[in-house]
């Protein structure tokens, strides 16, 4: 079925432009690094890979005159996904460009900017690639050397997209989102006590409006302390025990 | 940089009072160097550690020490850097400036500065609410929940991708370890802060109407306005009847509009003036309407008058109406482009092959490419020979420099002050002198009639 497989295919096209996005806010800062760059350039190429598979899925779609109204208002509706998922790995392509030379990593003077980050980014690059582990095996001034690269599939990538509009005629606004306000929450993804825990640190201020995750991180600290207390109680009952036999 | 954002930027933003961002992001590479930059400190949060905090106080005085300057201004200028979103404050996240103490900021990473190029787009912002709304289950801040309701309004048609995608970054942010987390969020929340700014703030990314071009260079000559606006008010200021003498007068001081008659457009004899500003440019020359009956002469005795002639035809199609363009467009292309045609002109291949193929089709601005090109051509060849021609020496030597006016046939007008005290004398004369009885003036004024009666009716 040809939607079906259009949808997983810009599933996995969304995928791909979130991490991204996480690669490129990277750059230029202390956990930039060569392997971060191969991961660039890696997740480029297979955005660039599911970008066009997706195109040529879409367009056969769209360009069939036979389909029915429901039909290809649901086909618009994924065009319209195509096509913001296409604008946001763009922007941020020519981004990577332009603090990519800006912050050479060979050159001793230029320092990275020190934004606190300084892990490293290879679970993101794996999930992107969709791999369990990300291999290096690029020359060390990949940082120069892809900049050329990225410059032609930028063009390639602008180019396409002009073709896509003048090839299709779909109105974006017309679209009607099957997905209504707050649909976010309603997924089946934990937000387990680990995020809890990273809101009540970033939130430093008394008077935040984190009373629930702060209540939350308090009850867990005291539950630990009652845990001690009473293991220290058992540990003295027994002792005395001992003593008086 | 070598790709600019043009291709897709159709709105050409360029903002003008940020140039200084350029500027700042110097100085914040200088403060990332090791040894001479600013001193940072790791943050202790509950059990993570965060490298790269530092203090207000460190800010202010490297601020202080780098560029000379006193505490006070160090420390507006350290606001700026915060106000702008180049560096972040730890706690109280709301209030971008610099507090002179132990206070911490952290750098912002590239990615989040406010470059010029590169827009804030509401895209992003949506699905940056969306992603807080996953985080904070819903619970936003007020003016974060009316922005939301907002976006998902006018954004509808994308709302789909904008759900996507939170989810996806929201995914794949937790794949990186817990403190890079921690400072990925603080970044973007700071981010959204400066360029999102909460009601009740002054945010510093205000800069009013963007412009046209790029305010750092002047595309074409690669100078930058000011010296460009510098060299147009030297040439010029002479020539301003606002700002120096216009001769013979200004006709709004002296009421003389012997000014106005001497520079018509059809004048036989130009001022001085006027021909000099024919030297200035080659705009100059042909936007005055002598100057261009000057280089149409010249082109005449030159024999490539067509080329002027095309130009004038060109500029007749732009300008007229919209009836007449087809048959305009037409006799253009008789008289000027087609093989054979009596004033045929010489531009190159490529040209040409644009404009015949846009000529079946016809519209205002169908000939702009062969004007362009024609118009260049008079420019870097005829102009410079018109220059240096008979022609033009001779009108230079045949025009006018009018005499300055010298007040001598102006009749001398009272001011009207006098006036008025002249009429008040004259009143006071009359109150004191005249009868004030209507009826009598009337009477006399009837005998005086009677009498002039019979003497005319004969």
């Amino acid at each position: 079925m040809g939607k079906e497989e259009c949808k997983t295919m810009l599933d996995a096209l969304n995928k791909v432009t979130a991490c991204y996005r996480h690669l490129v806010i990277a750059l230029g800062s202390t956990s930039d690094s060569q392997n971060l760059r191969e991961e660039l350039k890696k997740t480029r190429k297979k955005a660039q890979e599911l970008a066009v598979a997706n195109r040529t899925k879409l367009t056969t779609l769209l360009k069939d005159k036979t389909i029915s109204k429901d039909d290809r208002a649901e086909y618009e509706r994924l065009w319209v996904l195509f096509s913001s998922s296409m604008e946001l790995l763009e922007v941020d392509m020519k981004r990577s460009l332009e603090i990519g030379q800006d912050f050479p990593l060979k050159v001793p003077t230029r320092h990275l900017i020190q934004t606190g980050m300084t892990g490293s980014t290879n679970a993101v690059a794996a999930r992107a690639m969709s791999v369990q582990n990300m291999k290096y095996e690029a020359d060390s001034n990949i940082d120069t050397a892809d900049l050329r690269d990225l410059q032609t599939e930028i063009t390639q990538v602008s180019q396409m997209m002009e073709e896509m509009e003048m090839k299709v005629q779909v109105a974006p606004w017309a679209v009607v989102a099957k997905q209504e306000a707050g649909a976010e929450l309603k997924s089946n993804m934990s937000v387990g006590n680990s995020s809890v825990g990273v809101i009540s640190i970033c939130e430093e201020e008394p008077k935040d409006d984190e009373g629930g995750g702060g209540r939350e991180g308090g009850s867990g600290s005291i539950g630990a302390v009652v845990v001690f207390f009473v293991i220290v109680a058992v540990a003295l009952v027994l002792g005395y025990l001992v003593v008086n036999m | 940089m070598t790709i600019r954002n043009a291709l897709r930027d159709h709105g050409q933003r360029y903002r003008p009072r940020m140039a200084c961002l350029k500027k700042v992001e110097k100085v914040l590479l200088e403060m990332q160097d090791p040894c001479t930059g600013v001193k940072s400190q790791p943050q202790r949060l509950v059990i993570t550690i965060i490298p790269h905090a530092i203090t207000g106080e460190d800010i202010i005085a490297w601020l202080a020490d780098r560029f000379q300057i006193d505490a006070q201004e160090a420390r507006s200028f350290g606001s700026m850097l915060v106000a702008l979103g180049y560096i972040y404050p730890l706690q109280d996240h709301k209030r971008l400036v610099i507090k002179p103490d132990a206070s911490l900021y952290r750098f912002q990473t590239p990615y989040f500065w406010p470059t010029q190029q590169w827009p804030v787009e509401d895209t992003d912002y949506a699905i940056y609410l969306a992603k807080r709304n996953i985080r904070k289950k819903g619970i936003l801040e007020l003016h974060e929940q009316e922005q939301y309701n907002h976006l998902h309004k006018w954004m509808n048609h994308k709302w789909d991708f904008v759900v996507m995608q939170a989810k996806e970054q929201y995914r794949a942010a937790k794949e990186r370890k817990k403190p890079d987390r921690v400072v990925f969020d603080c970044q973007e929340r700071a981010y959204w802060v400066v360029h999102r700014p909460p009601p009740g703030t002054v945010s510093a990314m205000d800069y009013g109407l963007d412009r046209r071009t790029d305010p750092n260079t002047d595309e074409v000559t690669g100078e930058s306005p000011h010296d460009l606006l510098v060299k147009y008010s030297a040439t010029y200021s002479g020539h301003d009847p606002f700002l120096s003498k216009c001769l013979p007068s200004s006709p709004w001081l002296t009421d003389d509009t012997t000014y106005w008659t001497m520079n018509m457009s059809n004048v036989e004899i130009p001022t001085k003036m006027r021909v000099e500003r024919w030297t200035f440019s080659f705009k100059e020359l042909l936007s005055d309407p002598r100057g261009r009956d000057d280089f149409r002469l010249f082109l005449k005795k030159e024999f490539s008058g067509e080329n002027l002639a095309f130009w004038e035809g060109c500029e007749d199609l732009k300008w007229g109406t919209a009836v007449t363009m087809r048959e305009k467009a037409e006799q253009i292309y008789k008289t000027f482009l087609a093989r054979g045609a009596p004033r045929w002109i010489n531009i190159d291949g490529k040209t040409m092959e644009i404009t015949v193929k846009g000529l079946k089709h016809p519209h205002r601005y169908v000939l702009d490419a062969a004007q362009t090109h024609i118009y260049m051509l008079m420019k870097k060849d005829s102009y410079g020979r018109y220059l240096k021609s008979p022609v033009f020496k001779e009108t230079l030597k045949k025009a006018i420099c009018p005499e300055e006016h010298k007040f001598k046939n102006r009749r001398p007008s009272l001011s009207p002050i006098i006036i008025r005290q002249q009429e008040q004398e004259q009143r006071a004369k009359m109150a004191a002198n005249a009868p004030v009885d209507i009826t009598q003036v009337m009477s006399k004024l009837s005998k005086q009639g009677k009498e002039m009666g019979p003497r005319h009716s004969k």
